[in-house]
Protein backbone atom coordinates (compact mmCIF):
# COMPACT_ATOMS: atom_id res chain seq x y z
CA UNK A 1 0.00 0.00 0.00
CA UNK A 2 1.19 3.11 -0.76
CA UNK A 3 2.28 6.05 1.72
CA UNK A 4 0.10 8.56 0.46
CA UNK A 5 1.50 11.17 2.93
CA UNK A 6 5.30 11.26 0.65
CA UNK A 7 6.06 14.02 -1.07
CA UNK A 8 5.72 12.15 -4.23
CA UNK A 9 1.95 11.84 -3.44
CA UNK A 10 1.01 14.86 -2.02
CA UNK A 11 2.27 16.86 -5.05
CA UNK A 12 -0.80 16.06 -6.78
CA UNK A 13 -2.86 18.87 -7.85
CA UNK A 14 -6.23 18.74 -10.35
CA UNK A 15 -5.78 19.49 -13.72
CA UNK A 16 -7.85 22.85 -13.48
CA UNK A 17 -5.73 23.90 -10.98
CA UNK A 18 -2.30 22.93 -11.87
CA UNK A 19 -3.22 24.97 -15.01
CA UNK A 20 -3.70 28.00 -12.92
CA UNK A 21 -0.71 27.71 -10.98
CA UNK A 22 1.39 27.27 -14.40
CA UNK A 23 0.98 31.24 -14.96
CA UNK A 24 2.96 31.49 -11.15
CA UNK A 25 5.07 28.41 -12.15
CA UNK A 26 6.31 30.56 -15.13
CA UNK A 27 7.43 33.48 -12.77
CA UNK A 28 9.94 31.10 -11.22
CA UNK A 29 9.21 32.09 -7.79
CA UNK A 30 11.15 31.29 -4.99
CA UNK A 31 11.98 27.36 -3.87
CA UNK A 32 9.16 27.26 -0.68
CA UNK A 33 10.20 26.02 2.97
CA UNK A 34 9.26 22.66 2.06
CA UNK A 35 10.98 22.79 -1.25
CA UNK A 36 14.11 24.14 0.43
CA UNK A 37 14.24 20.65 2.47
CA UNK A 38 14.45 18.38 -0.46
CA UNK A 39 17.59 16.37 -0.42
CA UNK A 40 17.79 17.46 -4.25
CA UNK A 41 17.38 21.06 -3.36
CA UNK A 42 20.95 22.23 -3.44
CA UNK A 43 21.06 21.19 -7.24
CA UNK A 44 18.74 24.63 -8.00
CA UNK A 45 21.43 26.67 -6.82
CA UNK A 46 24.40 24.61 -8.99
CA UNK A 47 26.42 27.35 -11.23
CA UNK A 48 24.63 25.92 -14.38
CA UNK A 49 27.32 25.22 -17.47
CA UNK A 50 27.32 27.30 -20.51
CA UNK A 51 27.73 25.19 -23.99
CA UNK A 52 30.09 24.77 -25.87
CA UNK A 53 30.33 27.77 -28.26
CA UNK A 54 31.23 26.21 -31.41
CA UNK A 55 28.60 23.65 -30.55
CA UNK A 56 26.15 26.50 -29.83
CA UNK A 57 26.78 28.47 -32.27
CA UNK A 58 25.99 25.55 -35.26
CA UNK A 59 22.04 26.86 -34.05
CA UNK A 60 22.41 30.43 -35.11
CA UNK A 61 21.75 29.69 -39.03
CA UNK A 62 19.97 26.94 -40.63
CA UNK A 63 21.13 23.82 -42.41
CA UNK A 64 20.23 22.73 -45.64
CA UNK A 65 16.48 21.15 -45.05
CA UNK A 66 17.93 18.29 -48.09
CA UNK A 67 20.05 17.07 -44.86
CA UNK A 68 16.99 16.20 -43.02
CA UNK A 69 15.21 13.10 -41.79
CA UNK A 70 11.54 13.14 -42.10
CA UNK A 71 9.43 11.10 -39.16
CA UNK A 72 7.96 9.19 -41.50
CA UNK A 73 11.45 7.89 -42.42
CA UNK A 74 12.11 7.59 -38.39
CA UNK A 75 13.97 4.29 -38.40
CA UNK A 76 16.84 6.36 -40.17
CA UNK A 77 17.93 6.82 -36.74
CA UNK A 78 18.62 3.09 -36.21
CA UNK A 79 21.76 3.60 -39.00
CA UNK A 80 24.44 5.27 -37.25
CA UNK A 81 27.05 5.00 -40.26
CA UNK A 82 24.54 7.24 -42.31
CA UNK A 83 23.80 9.35 -39.32
CA UNK A 84 27.25 10.09 -38.52
CA UNK A 85 27.91 10.78 -42.16
CA UNK A 86 25.31 13.44 -42.20
CA UNK A 87 24.34 16.50 -40.06
CA UNK A 88 23.99 15.94 -36.76
CA UNK A 89 23.73 19.44 -34.82
CA UNK A 90 21.14 22.24 -36.87
CA UNK A 91 17.59 23.00 -37.95
CA UNK A 92 15.63 24.49 -40.40
CA UNK A 93 12.25 24.69 -41.96
CA UNK A 94 11.24 21.41 -44.05
CA UNK A 95 9.83 22.36 -47.78
CA UNK A 96 6.88 21.59 -46.48
CA UNK A 97 6.85 23.97 -43.49
CA UNK A 98 7.50 21.95 -40.18
CA UNK A 99 10.36 22.55 -37.83
CA UNK A 100 13.41 20.55 -37.94
CA UNK A 101 15.82 20.63 -35.25
CA UNK A 102 18.92 17.93 -34.86
CA UNK A 103 21.22 17.76 -31.87
CA UNK A 104 24.08 15.15 -31.18
CA UNK A 105 26.00 14.90 -27.73
CA UNK A 106 28.62 13.04 -25.97
CA UNK A 107 27.74 11.94 -22.10
CA UNK A 108 31.03 10.30 -21.43
CA UNK A 109 29.81 9.45 -17.68
CA UNK A 110 25.97 8.32 -18.65
CA UNK A 111 24.57 4.53 -18.69
CA UNK A 112 21.05 3.92 -20.19
CA UNK A 113 19.61 2.87 -16.96
CA UNK A 114 20.69 6.41 -15.38
CA UNK A 115 18.37 7.77 -18.89
CA UNK A 116 15.47 6.00 -18.12
CA UNK A 117 15.17 6.52 -14.00
CA UNK A 118 15.50 10.26 -14.98
CA UNK A 119 12.64 10.04 -16.92
CA UNK A 120 10.70 8.67 -14.82
CA UNK A 121 12.01 10.58 -11.69
CA UNK A 122 11.67 14.28 -12.69
CA UNK A 123 8.05 14.34 -13.11
CA UNK A 124 6.78 13.60 -9.80
CA UNK A 125 7.50 17.05 -8.18
CA UNK A 126 7.83 20.57 -10.13
CA UNK A 127 11.42 21.48 -8.13
CA UNK A 128 12.66 18.03 -9.65
CA UNK A 129 12.19 19.70 -13.46
CA UNK A 130 13.25 22.65 -12.13
CA UNK A 131 16.76 21.87 -10.76
CA UNK A 132 17.35 20.25 -14.53
CA UNK A 133 17.36 24.08 -16.27
CA UNK A 134 16.74 26.26 -13.88
CA UNK A 135 16.62 29.05 -16.00
CA UNK A 136 13.98 28.35 -18.21
CA UNK A 137 12.22 24.81 -16.45
CA UNK A 138 9.37 26.17 -14.67
CA UNK A 139 6.86 23.41 -13.46
CA UNK A 140 5.35 19.93 -13.96
CA UNK A 141 2.63 17.48 -13.35
CA UNK A 142 1.40 14.26 -13.53
CA UNK A 143 -2.12 12.94 -14.03
CA UNK A 144 -3.55 10.96 -10.69
CA UNK A 145 -3.21 7.53 -13.18
CA UNK A 146 0.15 8.77 -14.58
CA UNK A 147 1.56 9.27 -11.23
CA UNK A 148 0.44 5.66 -10.13
CA UNK A 149 1.64 4.25 -13.37
CA UNK A 150 5.25 6.13 -12.59
CA UNK A 151 5.85 5.03 -8.97
CA UNK A 152 4.17 1.37 -9.97
CA UNK A 153 7.51 -0.68 -8.11
CA UNK A 154 6.26 -3.31 -10.88
CA UNK A 155 6.93 -1.39 -13.73
CA UNK A 156 10.74 -1.23 -15.11
CA UNK A 157 12.00 2.57 -14.90
CA UNK A 158 12.80 1.92 -18.95
CA UNK A 159 8.69 1.79 -19.34
CA UNK A 160 7.07 3.84 -16.60
CA UNK A 161 6.56 6.45 -19.10
CA UNK A 162 4.66 4.51 -22.02
CA UNK A 163 1.42 6.18 -22.02
CA UNK A 164 2.58 9.19 -19.84
CA UNK A 165 2.40 12.80 -20.06
CA UNK A 166 4.44 15.40 -18.73
CA UNK A 167 2.73 18.44 -18.13
CA UNK A 168 5.57 21.03 -18.42
CA UNK A 169 6.07 24.70 -18.05
CA UNK A 170 9.14 25.85 -20.17
CA UNK A 171 10.74 28.32 -21.85
CA UNK A 172 11.86 27.48 -25.30
CA UNK A 173 13.70 31.18 -25.85
CA UNK A 174 9.89 32.23 -27.04
CA UNK A 175 8.66 32.89 -23.45
CA UNK A 176 7.01 30.28 -21.06
CA UNK A 177 4.39 27.55 -22.65
CA UNK A 178 2.66 24.78 -21.26
CA UNK A 179 3.64 21.92 -22.93
CA UNK A 180 1.77 18.59 -22.42
CA UNK A 181 4.61 15.89 -23.65
CA UNK A 182 2.41 12.37 -24.44
CA UNK A 183 5.60 9.45 -24.10
CA UNK A 184 5.44 6.64 -25.70
CA UNK A 185 7.31 2.99 -26.00
CA UNK A 186 10.08 3.03 -29.18
CA UNK A 187 7.59 0.45 -30.96
CA UNK A 188 4.62 3.46 -30.78
CA UNK A 189 6.97 5.70 -31.74
CA UNK A 190 7.34 3.53 -35.17
CA UNK A 191 11.05 1.98 -34.58
CA UNK A 192 11.21 -1.44 -35.97
CA UNK A 193 11.94 -3.00 -32.65
CA UNK A 194 14.08 -6.06 -34.12
CA UNK A 195 16.93 -3.35 -35.15
CA UNK A 196 16.50 -0.90 -32.55
CA UNK A 197 17.11 -3.47 -29.94
CA UNK A 198 20.24 -3.81 -31.89
CA UNK A 199 21.03 -0.76 -32.05
CA UNK A 200 20.21 1.42 -29.58
CA UNK A 201 21.05 1.23 -25.92
CA UNK A 202 17.41 3.49 -24.85
CA UNK A 203 15.31 6.27 -25.60
CA UNK A 204 12.45 8.76 -24.76
CA UNK A 205 10.20 10.50 -27.23
CA UNK A 206 6.60 10.96 -28.26
CA UNK A 207 4.32 13.83 -29.04
CA UNK A 208 3.76 17.51 -27.31
CA UNK A 209 1.19 20.11 -27.96
CA UNK A 210 2.59 23.26 -26.61
CA UNK A 211 0.75 26.49 -25.80
CA UNK A 212 1.52 29.77 -24.32
CA UNK A 213 0.77 30.15 -20.33
CA UNK A 214 -0.87 32.97 -21.47
CA UNK A 215 -3.34 31.46 -23.99
CA UNK A 216 -6.49 33.35 -25.66
CA UNK A 217 -8.84 31.85 -27.72
CA UNK A 218 -6.53 33.15 -30.35
CA UNK A 219 -3.53 31.38 -29.45
CA UNK A 220 -1.93 28.36 -31.24
CA UNK A 221 -1.49 25.48 -30.10
CA UNK A 222 1.54 23.89 -31.62
CA UNK A 223 2.21 19.96 -31.95
CA UNK A 224 5.69 18.30 -32.42
CA UNK A 225 7.33 14.94 -32.32
CA UNK A 226 10.16 14.50 -30.32
CA UNK A 227 12.58 12.07 -29.74
CA UNK A 228 15.70 11.15 -27.91
CA UNK A 229 17.96 8.71 -28.59
CA UNK A 230 20.82 6.93 -26.81
CA UNK A 231 23.38 5.50 -28.24
CA UNK A 232 26.72 3.15 -26.35
CA UNK A 233 29.69 5.63 -27.25
CA UNK A 234 32.68 3.26 -28.51
CA UNK A 235 35.01 5.38 -26.37
CA UNK A 236 32.24 5.49 -23.50
CA UNK A 237 29.54 6.62 -22.22
CA UNK A 238 26.08 7.68 -24.38
CA UNK A 239 25.79 9.12 -27.24
CA UNK A 240 22.56 11.22 -27.23
CA UNK A 241 20.80 12.09 -30.54
CA UNK A 242 17.64 14.32 -30.69
CA UNK A 243 15.27 15.22 -33.51
CA UNK A 244 12.13 17.10 -33.06
CA UNK A 245 9.61 17.68 -36.05
CA UNK A 246 7.29 20.83 -35.62
CA UNK A 247 4.23 20.65 -36.95
CA UNK A 248 3.39 17.08 -36.79
CA UNK A 249 1.50 14.68 -35.11
CA UNK A 250 0.83 11.34 -34.16
CA UNK A 251 -2.73 10.85 -35.72
CA UNK A 252 -5.16 7.80 -34.35
CA UNK A 253 -3.36 5.26 -36.45
CA UNK A 254 -0.21 6.41 -34.93
CA UNK A 255 1.54 7.68 -38.00
CA UNK A 256 2.65 11.02 -38.44
CA UNK A 257 0.85 14.04 -40.32
CA UNK A 258 1.64 16.84 -40.84
CA UNK A 259 -1.03 19.29 -39.60
CA UNK A 260 -0.14 22.97 -40.76
CA UNK A 261 -2.63 24.61 -42.76
CA UNK A 262 -1.33 24.75 -46.53
CA UNK A 263 1.16 27.55 -46.97
CA UNK A 264 2.05 27.90 -43.44
CA UNK A 265 5.31 27.10 -41.91
CA UNK A 266 6.54 26.87 -38.37
CA UNK A 267 8.02 30.19 -37.27
CA UNK A 268 11.87 30.34 -37.69
CA UNK A 269 12.12 31.65 -34.18
CA UNK A 270 10.69 29.07 -32.43
CA UNK A 271 12.27 26.12 -34.43
CA UNK A 272 15.84 28.14 -33.72
CA UNK A 273 14.63 28.74 -30.08
CA UNK A 274 13.57 25.34 -29.50
CA UNK A 275 17.03 23.96 -30.99
CA UNK A 276 19.08 26.46 -28.75
CA UNK A 277 17.02 25.21 -25.31
CA UNK A 278 17.72 21.99 -26.14
CA UNK A 279 21.95 22.20 -26.18
CA UNK A 280 21.43 24.60 -23.19
CA UNK A 281 18.82 21.83 -21.40
CA UNK A 282 21.42 18.90 -21.83
CA UNK A 283 24.44 20.59 -21.53
CA UNK A 284 23.46 21.25 -18.03
CA UNK A 285 21.94 17.58 -17.73
CA UNK A 286 25.24 15.72 -18.80
CA UNK A 287 27.40 17.90 -15.84
CA UNK A 288 24.44 16.91 -13.58
CA UNK A 289 22.73 13.59 -13.91
CA UNK A 290 25.67 11.56 -12.95
CA UNK A 291 25.97 13.46 -9.55
CA UNK A 292 22.38 13.10 -8.57
CA UNK A 293 21.79 9.98 -9.68
CA UNK A 294 24.68 8.55 -7.69
CA UNK A 295 22.67 10.14 -4.86
CA UNK A 296 19.45 9.80 -5.31
CA UNK A 297 18.89 6.93 -8.26
CA UNK A 298 18.05 3.92 -6.53
CA UNK A 299 14.25 4.55 -6.70
CA UNK A 300 10.86 6.96 -7.80
CA UNK A 301 11.00 8.07 -3.28
CA UNK A 302 12.98 10.45 -1.65
CA UNK B 1 -10.57 7.97 -41.48
CA UNK B 2 -8.46 10.10 -39.82
CA UNK B 3 -9.92 12.85 -38.45
CA UNK B 4 -13.31 14.15 -38.47
CA UNK B 5 -15.54 17.27 -37.96
CA UNK B 6 -18.45 17.23 -35.73
CA UNK B 7 -21.10 20.19 -35.86
CA UNK B 8 -24.23 19.29 -33.37
CA UNK B 9 -26.45 22.38 -34.19
CA UNK B 10 -30.24 23.71 -34.03
CA UNK B 11 -32.57 24.37 -36.60
CA UNK B 12 -33.07 28.24 -36.96
CA UNK B 13 -35.88 30.48 -35.98
CA UNK B 14 -38.78 29.93 -37.75
CA UNK B 15 -38.24 26.11 -39.24
CA UNK B 16 -40.57 23.82 -38.48
CA UNK B 17 -38.26 20.38 -37.75
CA UNK B 18 -39.24 18.65 -41.46
CA UNK B 19 -38.80 22.02 -42.82
CA UNK B 20 -35.14 21.93 -41.37
CA UNK B 21 -34.74 17.72 -42.03
CA UNK B 22 -35.84 18.89 -46.13
CA UNK B 23 -33.67 21.82 -46.11
CA UNK B 24 -30.32 20.38 -44.96
CA UNK B 25 -31.13 16.45 -46.38
CA UNK B 26 -32.01 18.28 -49.91
CA UNK B 27 -30.62 21.46 -50.67
CA UNK B 28 -27.43 21.54 -47.92
CA UNK B 29 -26.45 18.01 -48.87
CA UNK B 30 -27.06 18.51 -52.83
CA UNK B 31 -24.43 21.52 -52.22
CA UNK B 32 -21.63 19.19 -49.89
CA UNK B 33 -22.08 17.02 -52.86
CA UNK B 34 -21.68 19.49 -55.65
CA UNK B 35 -18.95 21.55 -54.27
CA UNK B 36 -17.22 18.82 -51.91
CA UNK B 37 -13.34 19.66 -52.06
CA UNK B 38 -11.44 17.42 -50.05
CA UNK B 39 -14.52 15.64 -47.82
CA UNK B 40 -13.83 12.24 -47.87
CA UNK B 41 -17.51 11.41 -46.33
CA UNK B 42 -20.35 13.03 -44.70
CA UNK B 43 -23.26 11.81 -42.79
CA UNK B 44 -25.94 14.03 -41.75
CA UNK B 45 -27.59 12.24 -38.23
CA UNK B 46 -31.10 13.46 -37.76
CA UNK B 47 -32.43 14.40 -34.74
CA UNK B 48 -35.27 12.05 -32.78
CA UNK B 49 -34.67 12.78 -29.79
CA UNK B 50 -32.57 13.09 -26.78
CA UNK B 51 -31.86 14.30 -23.62
CA UNK B 52 -29.63 16.62 -21.74
CA UNK B 53 -28.41 16.36 -18.07
CA UNK B 54 -29.47 13.81 -15.67
CA UNK B 55 -33.02 13.36 -14.00
CA UNK B 56 -31.23 14.50 -10.59
CA UNK B 57 -30.80 17.68 -12.12
CA UNK B 58 -33.66 20.44 -11.07
CA UNK B 59 -33.04 22.63 -13.92
CA UNK B 60 -30.97 22.64 -17.13
CA UNK B 61 -27.33 23.18 -16.75
CA UNK B 62 -26.39 22.82 -20.36
CA UNK B 63 -24.57 25.66 -21.96
CA UNK B 64 -26.72 24.58 -25.17
CA UNK B 65 -29.66 22.40 -25.47
CA UNK B 66 -31.85 20.77 -28.22
CA UNK B 67 -29.80 19.71 -30.75
CA UNK B 68 -31.58 18.59 -34.01
CA UNK B 69 -28.87 17.67 -36.14
CA UNK B 70 -25.11 16.05 -35.78
CA UNK B 71 -23.07 16.60 -39.16
CA UNK B 72 -20.18 14.44 -39.18
CA UNK B 73 -17.15 15.65 -41.96
CA UNK B 74 -14.77 13.28 -42.72
CA UNK B 75 -11.27 13.90 -43.83
CA UNK B 76 -8.19 12.12 -44.67
CA UNK B 77 -5.88 14.90 -42.87
CA UNK B 78 -6.21 17.76 -41.16
CA UNK B 79 -4.48 19.93 -43.84
CA UNK B 80 -7.73 18.90 -45.89
CA UNK B 81 -9.90 19.34 -43.00
CA UNK B 82 -8.63 22.94 -43.34
CA UNK B 83 -8.54 23.30 -47.19
CA UNK B 84 -12.25 22.55 -47.01
CA UNK B 85 -13.13 24.75 -44.19
CA UNK B 86 -11.22 27.61 -45.74
CA UNK B 87 -10.87 26.37 -49.72
CA UNK B 88 -8.30 28.50 -51.70
CA UNK B 89 -9.52 30.94 -53.82
CA UNK B 90 -12.88 31.14 -52.17
CA UNK B 91 -14.01 33.92 -49.77
CA UNK B 92 -17.13 31.90 -48.71
CA UNK B 93 -17.72 27.81 -49.72
CA UNK B 94 -21.39 27.66 -51.18
CA UNK B 95 -21.95 25.46 -48.29
CA UNK B 96 -20.96 28.23 -45.75
CA UNK B 97 -23.24 30.84 -47.00
CA UNK B 98 -26.03 28.45 -46.95
CA UNK B 99 -25.18 27.60 -43.35
CA UNK B 100 -27.64 30.63 -42.13
CA UNK B 101 -31.16 29.43 -43.90
CA UNK B 102 -31.22 26.71 -41.54
CA UNK B 103 -28.45 26.42 -38.30
CA UNK B 104 -28.82 28.93 -35.55
CA UNK B 105 -25.01 29.04 -36.20
CA UNK B 106 -24.08 30.82 -32.87
CA UNK B 107 -24.69 27.67 -30.81
CA UNK B 108 -23.31 25.05 -33.11
CA UNK B 109 -21.21 22.73 -30.92
CA UNK B 110 -18.06 21.59 -32.45
CA UNK B 111 -15.64 18.43 -32.43
CA UNK B 112 -13.16 17.81 -33.97
CA UNK B 113 -12.39 14.25 -33.47
CA UNK B 114 -10.78 10.32 -34.43
CA UNK B 115 -12.03 7.66 -34.41
CA UNK B 116 -11.93 4.26 -32.96
CA UNK B 117 -14.43 1.14 -33.12
CA UNK B 118 -15.07 -0.64 -29.68
CA UNK B 119 -16.26 -4.18 -29.75
CA UNK B 120 -19.30 -5.05 -29.23
CA UNK B 121 -20.97 -8.62 -27.33
CA UNK B 122 -23.44 -8.69 -30.32
CA UNK B 123 -22.76 -7.67 -34.19
CA UNK B 124 -26.16 -7.89 -36.37
CA UNK B 125 -26.35 -11.40 -37.55
CA UNK B 126 -27.52 -11.21 -40.84
CA UNK B 127 -28.57 -8.54 -43.17
CA UNK B 128 -31.40 -7.14 -42.73
CA UNK B 129 -32.65 -4.28 -45.44
CA UNK B 130 -35.78 -3.35 -42.14
CA UNK B 131 -32.79 -2.62 -40.15
CA UNK B 132 -30.65 -0.10 -41.40
CA UNK B 133 -27.98 -0.43 -43.42
CA UNK B 134 -25.36 -3.50 -43.42
CA UNK B 135 -23.53 -4.32 -40.68
CA UNK B 136 -25.35 -1.65 -38.66
CA UNK B 137 -28.74 -0.60 -36.85
CA UNK B 138 -31.29 1.95 -38.04
CA UNK B 139 -31.09 4.26 -34.90
CA UNK B 140 -27.78 5.53 -33.44
CA UNK B 141 -27.22 7.43 -30.36
CA UNK B 142 -24.79 9.90 -29.98
CA UNK B 143 -23.89 10.67 -26.17
CA UNK B 144 -21.75 13.87 -25.94
CA UNK B 145 -19.64 13.78 -22.66
CA UNK B 146 -18.22 16.52 -20.65
CA UNK B 147 -14.83 16.19 -18.72
CA UNK B 148 -15.05 16.80 -15.62
CA UNK B 149 -12.60 20.43 -15.40
CA UNK B 150 -10.42 18.96 -12.27
CA UNK B 151 -10.19 15.46 -14.25
CA UNK B 152 -6.57 15.43 -16.33
CA UNK B 153 -7.61 14.76 -20.10
CA UNK B 154 -5.88 11.43 -20.01
CA UNK B 155 -6.99 10.38 -17.15
CA UNK B 156 -10.84 10.91 -18.16
CA UNK B 157 -10.46 8.49 -21.65
CA UNK B 158 -9.27 6.08 -19.09
CA UNK B 159 -12.02 6.12 -16.94
CA UNK B 160 -14.88 6.62 -19.03
CA UNK B 161 -13.55 2.95 -20.70
CA UNK B 162 -13.31 1.48 -17.33
CA UNK B 163 -16.61 2.89 -16.60
CA UNK B 164 -18.71 2.01 -20.19
CA UNK B 165 -16.75 -2.12 -19.41
CA UNK B 166 -18.33 -1.89 -16.20
CA UNK B 167 -21.37 -0.65 -17.28
CA UNK B 168 -22.04 -3.42 -19.74
CA UNK B 169 -21.12 -5.59 -17.78
CA UNK B 170 -24.20 -5.21 -15.63
CA UNK B 171 -26.11 -3.95 -18.71
CA UNK B 172 -27.42 -7.93 -20.13
CA UNK B 173 -29.77 -5.78 -22.48
CA UNK B 174 -27.49 -3.24 -23.41
CA UNK B 175 -24.81 -5.83 -24.56
CA UNK B 176 -27.23 -8.01 -26.59
CA UNK B 177 -28.48 -4.88 -28.45
CA UNK B 178 -25.77 -3.09 -29.09
CA UNK B 179 -24.29 -3.53 -32.91
CA UNK B 180 -21.55 -1.16 -33.09
CA UNK B 181 -20.28 1.36 -30.80
CA UNK B 182 -17.54 4.13 -32.10
CA UNK B 183 -15.68 6.68 -30.02
CA UNK B 184 -14.65 10.12 -30.96
CA UNK B 185 -11.78 11.90 -29.10
CA UNK B 186 -11.70 15.06 -29.40
CA UNK B 187 -8.43 16.14 -31.06
CA UNK B 188 -5.90 18.56 -29.87
CA UNK B 189 -6.24 20.07 -33.50
CA UNK B 190 -9.41 21.34 -32.14
CA UNK B 191 -7.80 23.72 -29.95
CA UNK B 192 -6.42 25.76 -33.45
CA UNK B 193 -10.05 25.54 -34.28
CA UNK B 194 -10.43 29.40 -35.07
CA UNK B 195 -11.17 28.66 -38.88
CA UNK B 196 -13.92 26.07 -38.00
CA UNK B 197 -15.64 28.45 -35.31
CA UNK B 198 -15.48 31.05 -38.29
CA UNK B 199 -17.10 28.31 -40.91
CA UNK B 200 -20.21 27.19 -38.49
CA UNK B 201 -20.32 30.92 -36.65
CA UNK B 202 -20.35 29.67 -33.31
CA UNK B 203 -19.79 31.87 -30.07
CA UNK B 204 -17.78 30.66 -27.08
CA UNK B 205 -18.92 26.83 -27.69
CA UNK B 206 -18.68 24.30 -24.85
CA UNK B 207 -16.35 21.68 -25.09
CA UNK B 208 -16.85 18.25 -25.50
CA UNK B 209 -13.79 15.63 -25.46
CA UNK B 210 -15.86 12.68 -26.38
CA UNK B 211 -18.93 11.67 -28.05
CA UNK B 212 -19.74 7.86 -28.12
CA UNK B 213 -21.75 6.77 -30.96
CA UNK B 214 -23.89 3.71 -30.66
CA UNK B 215 -26.08 2.01 -33.04
CA UNK B 216 -29.32 -0.09 -32.20
CA UNK B 217 -31.10 -1.80 -34.30
CA UNK B 218 -34.58 0.67 -34.23
CA UNK B 219 -36.00 2.74 -31.95
CA UNK B 220 -37.37 0.09 -30.32
CA UNK B 221 -34.52 -1.11 -28.42
CA UNK B 222 -33.61 2.48 -27.05
CA UNK B 223 -34.58 0.91 -23.34
CA UNK B 224 -30.99 -0.77 -23.70
CA UNK B 225 -29.07 2.63 -23.92
CA UNK B 226 -31.13 3.71 -20.89
CA UNK B 227 -29.50 0.62 -18.94
CA UNK B 228 -26.43 1.19 -20.07
CA UNK B 229 -26.59 5.38 -19.54
CA UNK B 230 -28.17 4.16 -15.87
CA UNK B 231 -25.03 2.34 -15.05
CA UNK B 232 -22.34 5.00 -16.70
CA UNK B 233 -23.84 7.58 -14.23
CA UNK B 234 -24.12 5.62 -11.47
CA UNK B 235 -20.55 4.40 -11.74
CA UNK B 236 -18.32 5.34 -9.09
CA UNK B 237 -15.14 6.45 -11.38
CA UNK B 238 -15.79 10.24 -11.00
CA UNK B 239 -14.72 11.49 -14.68
CA UNK B 240 -17.76 13.27 -16.04
CA UNK B 241 -20.00 16.38 -15.64
CA UNK B 242 -22.92 14.33 -16.83
CA UNK B 243 -25.41 18.08 -15.56
CA UNK B 244 -23.79 19.09 -18.82
CA UNK B 245 -23.48 16.48 -20.83
CA UNK B 246 -26.13 14.88 -23.23
CA UNK B 247 -27.35 12.14 -25.75
CA UNK B 248 -29.31 12.61 -28.85
CA UNK B 249 -31.56 9.62 -31.10
CA UNK B 250 -30.70 10.30 -34.66
CA UNK B 251 -31.35 8.76 -38.02
CA UNK B 252 -28.03 8.81 -40.01
CA UNK B 253 -28.42 10.03 -43.14
CA UNK B 254 -25.55 9.71 -45.53
CA UNK B 255 -24.73 12.76 -47.66
CA UNK B 256 -21.38 11.44 -49.27
CA UNK B 257 -20.16 7.91 -49.14
CA UNK B 258 -17.58 6.79 -51.60
CA UNK B 259 -17.52 3.22 -49.55
CA UNK B 260 -18.88 0.18 -51.07
CA UNK B 261 -21.93 -0.76 -50.27
CA UNK B 262 -20.94 -3.89 -48.81
CA UNK B 263 -18.86 -2.05 -46.33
Amino acid sequence: MADMTKPEWQAQKTYDQNRADCRVKATRPPLTPDEEKRPFAKYYYDEIPQPDPVHYATMDEPMDPADAIYPEDINRLLDVPALEAGVEIGWCNLPNGAGYIANRIHYPQFTADMVDWWFAWHPLEDLRYRIWYPPQHAGIMLSPMDRARILDDSIPNREKNWGVVHNVTENCDNGYENIDIAFRSPADAGFDMEKFDKVAATMAGGMGWAVTVDKTDESITAPALMVHMFYDAPEGGLIHRTRFWMGYRFNEKDKPELCLPPGVSVPVEAVQGLARHNVKEYTRWREFLPRIHAELGSGMYC
Amino acid sequence: MPIKLMAASRRRPGLTRAEYFRYIEHYHGTVARVERFKIEKYIQNHVIDGAFGVLSDDSHQNKVTDRDAVVELHFDSFRDMLATLEPEGVTQSRANQDGRFFADEANNVLVMAEEEELPVASPMPAFNPGLGEPGHGALKVMQYIMRRPDVFPQDFHRLWRRAHDEALATSSYANEMFRKITVSRRSRVNDNDAAARAHFRMVDPPVYDLVVSITLDSMEQVGAFRQYFDAMTKSALDFADWSQSFFLYVRPVRIIDDASAKE
